[in-house]
């Protein structure tokens, strides 16, 4: 039960954006992505999704590989993701927000939501349920009815989550979730994840504060112009003089 | 109130009320009974272009020529085959269906543009054909002679009829707009990164709904050709579809019943100009002003914010990253 990329090679052009990167995520584990700006992060994860085309390399999910499949049929396998800068209608209500991620769960087709039959009905009924019960989880609930645009960066950050947990997915990417989040935010967010984790979901976190990846993180991969540079325990991979160098800065710790 | 107004019945059911609450005073006048019945019809089309322009983004410029597909389709076998007309009501709604699924399923994956070009190619292709097709469509005469439908006799009949499917296909609209499939294409048209992020396969899902809105056009197709007895190549044109977009942006494309109002309006307006080759100068200043003051059309607009905005007010609170676009959007709503 593993996402497994294997040798993943990305070009733009001229521009290696990747090279030759394998990672492996496994179920109920937690994996670290970091690693500067442009180092190939997200790439990675429009990898997976498949919103990129490797020209080299393979990725399987439960040991079926899906290279050949379009971004749906990756998302409809259990994959969800949120992005790095957020996308979303300012015009959408949180709710809203929340419930377009049920998409992929949704099994009635167009007939039946034309006329709406019970199965429909009934559907559409669960996905609200749920989405309320998601949105207390992560503390949201208060916010139900506010406007996408009148809501600040970190709790933004915190509905793409969500929407993201709304397809009850096996494998949850997460693009710097943590990015512009208040300290309790933070907090919040670290005990979602762990309690995704607990749950058997597998976790891929892309994160530039180094003091969540140490908190969350069991495994760390380091990214550097788009080369695996090292990986290992957050701890051991801290001490590594290379990292320091290139991540933390001549004044790290 | 706007609780009330934002449930999923509630847009039908004003439709119905005010239909059988004027029906008294329409049914009394058989000038007033012929424009409610052709109002409804339009009321159709916009639907229809609200559907693909509205929500889908596809602006579409076939409306009318979907609504010929199913007048033709419906007249061609009443009258040559002596059919039912429900058989032709099955191929009003499945032949423009059938035609605009392969046709946005291939194009849409450019870009809404390419396929808005297409659909006017489409509508010109069309009235070519519908021209050039000899007996079977009857030429440059058109087909006269459609039969009038048994269950609704009279043009009090079709009022109610008309109406009546007018507030079914409301009724449908709001179903499938409060379902994932909605959510989905409202996320699409906005977004159809964010769409595929949520596991949308966006050409096909558009490629769906501007189906279903093709096959909407098809019907008030098959209700014009049925209450005119008549349908030629100047009935439903590349003309009247400009029209019916005009009638539903002007309304509130994104919106169930703005549709219906512009086409109210519209049609209602054309019996007081002063002759019928000013209408495109009125329309045209008509759609002017509705971009200029409320692009999102009448009931699309939140008319309390417009006016509260001129005055200097407490603004919401926007993230800080996405103030250039926020503010931008601010300024259009």
């Amino acid at each position: 039960m593993t996402i497994k990329a294997s040798g993943v090679t990305v070009q733009f052009g001229g521009v290696t954006a990747l090279k030759d990167v394998s990672v492996t995520l496994e179920r109920g584990r937690i994996l670290g992505v970091i690693g500067p700006n442009g180092s190939g992060k997200s790439t990675l994860f429009n990898a997976i999704t498949g919103m990129v085309t490797p020209t080299a390399g393979s990725i399987a999910v439960d040991d079926v590989v899906i290279d050949e499949l379009p971004p749906f049929q990756r998302i409809a396998r259990g994959l969800a993701r949120t992005f790095q800068t957020p996308r979303f209608d300012p015009h959408v209500t949180v709710h809203e927000a929340v419930m377009c991620g049920f998409y992929p769960v949704h099994r009635t087709g167009f007939l039946s939501t034309m006329l709406r039959f019970p199965a429909s009905s009934l559907e559409e009924r669960s996905f609200r349920e749920r989405c309320d019960e998601i949105l207390s989880e992560m503390r949201l609930a208060e916010f139900r009815n506010l406007r996408m645009s009148e809501l600040p960066m970190g709790r933004v950050r915190l509905v793409e989550v969500a929407r993201a947990l709304a397809n009850d997915p096996k494998y949850i990417l997460l693009d710097e979730p943590a990015a512009g989040l208040g300290r309790d935010e933070q907090e919040m967010l670290s005990a979602e994840v762990q309690r995704l984790a607990r749950k058997g979901v597998g976790v891929l976190l892309v994160e530039h504060n180094f003091k969540l990846v140490r908190e969350l993180v069991e495994h760390v991969v380091v990214l550097k112009e788009g080369k695996q540079l090292i990986e290992g325990t957050p701890e051991a991979v801290a001490r590594d003089q290379a990292f320091i160098d290139i991540y933390l800065g001549s004044t790290g710790r | 109130m706007r609780a009330i107004l934002n449930h999923r019945f509630s847009s039908a059911l004003i439709v119905l009320v005010i239909a059988i609450a004027i029906a008294p005073i329409v049914m009394n006048s058989p000038l007033l009974l012929d424009n409610a019945i052709i109002i409804a019809i339009f009321s159709l089309l916009a639907l229809s272009a609200g559907m693909s322009y509205g929500q889908a983004g596809i602006l579409s410029m076939a409306p009318a020529a979907f609504g010929a597909i199913g007048a033709f389709s419906t007249s061609i076998v009443t009258i040559r085959y002596g059919l039912s007309p429900l058989v032709g009501l099955v191929l009003a709604l499945v032949l423009p269906m059938m035609l605009a699924y392969p046709m946005a399923r291939v194009i849409s994956r450019l870009s809404p543009m390419p396929l808005s070009i297409a659909t006017l190619l489409l509508s010109m292709l069309l009235e070519l054909a519908i021209r050039e097709g000899g007996k079977f469509t009857g030429g440059y005469n058109g087909l006269s002679g459609v039969p009038p439908l048994a269950f609704a006799p009279g043009a009090e009949g079709m009022y109610v009829l008309a109406w009546g499917l007018v507030v079914v296909v409301v009724l449908i609209y709001a179903n499938v707009t409060d379902s994932a499939i909605g959510r989905a294409v409202k996320t699409a048209r906005h977004d159809p990164l964010r769409a595929t992020a949520d596991g949308v396969n966006v050409p096909a899902l558009l490629a769906s709904y501007f189906a279903m809105s093709a096959s909407v056009a098809g019907l008030a197709g098959w209700l014009y050709a049925h209450y005119m007895s008549y349908i030629g190549p100047d009935s439903l044109t590349l003309h009247v579809s400009v029209n019916v977009v005009l009638m539903a942006v002007i309304g509130g494309a994104g919106t169930l019943l703005g549709p219906i109002l512009g086409a109210a309006f519209l049609a209602s307006i054309t019996q007081f100009l002063p002759a019928r080759g000013t209408q495109g100068m009125f329309f045209g200043a008509a759609l002017i002003l509705v971009l200029l003051i409320a692009p999102n059309g009448a009931l699309g607009t939140d008319w309390r914010k417009l006016f509260s905005k001129s005055r200097i007010g407490p603004r919401p609170p926007v993230p800080v990253t996405k103030v250039a676009k926020v503010e931008k959007q601010g300024g259009r709503a």
